[in-house]
């Protein structure tokens, strides 16, 4: 019963932020971005249980390691990206959250641009 | 460890207020502005450790080197 642990968690660090955001504001931004970091390293040991399987399945069925590979870079620079922009957000700030996202957005193209020339190589060669 | 941190923020957090509110009324304005950035400081410090632990996870995780 992970969750029962997360939200309680959750409701214990929304009572201390509430009752430390009227004095020091900048403490409380400091406290949230605390549980988010917490939440997300109980979650991410379980996302990587999920990821070994995926790694497994992608060796039986012969897929190449270099797609699965940028598919889990760009689903790692996601959450980080995400994760940023939130506690920037959270904060007030949503002019530097939107940066965050915009060097996200960038970040993954580029992982993905060899991907993305292999498949118009692969059009080319098909056509006649 | 989650619940740990947690409430050591909170307590710094009020500890700071307590002695900021305390250091105005005695006309220590500029002690009071210290004592908050010192405790800032000090927050800063376990948060920057715990986001390097995260952000090492998440490198770990996703093979993002």
């Amino acid at each position: 019963m992970e969750i029962v642990q997360i939200v309680g968690l959750g409701f214990i660090a929304t009572l201390l932020i509430l009752v430390i955001r009227s004095k020091k504001p900048e403490i409380a931004v400091q406290l949230s971005l605390v549980l988010a970091i917490i939440i997300f390293l109980m979650v991410l040991d379980k996302i990587s249980m999920v990821i070994t399987l995926i790694r497994d399945l992608a060796d039986k069925a012969n897929v190449s390691q270099l797609y699965l590979n940028t598919i889990l870079k760009i689903i790692g620079i996601a959450y980080i990206t995400e994760f940023g922009a939130q506690v920037c957000r959270d904060a007030g700030e949503g002019a530097v959250a939107g940066k965050i996202e915009f060097a996200g957005k960038v970040l993954v193209l580029v992982l993905a641009i060899p991907i993305i020339a292999l498949v118009l190589e692969t059009i080319v060669k098909l056509l006649p | 460890m989650g619940l740990d941190i947690l409430f050591k923020i909170a307590g710094v957090g009020i500890l700071i207020s307590v002695i900021h509110t305390a250091l105005k009324q005695a006309g220590k304005e500029d002690m009071a502005q210290l004592c908050t950035l010192a405790g800032f400081a000090i927050v800063l410090l376990w948060v920057v450790q715990l986001l390097s632990q995260l952000f090492t996870t998440v490198q770990s995780v996703f093979k993002l080197f």
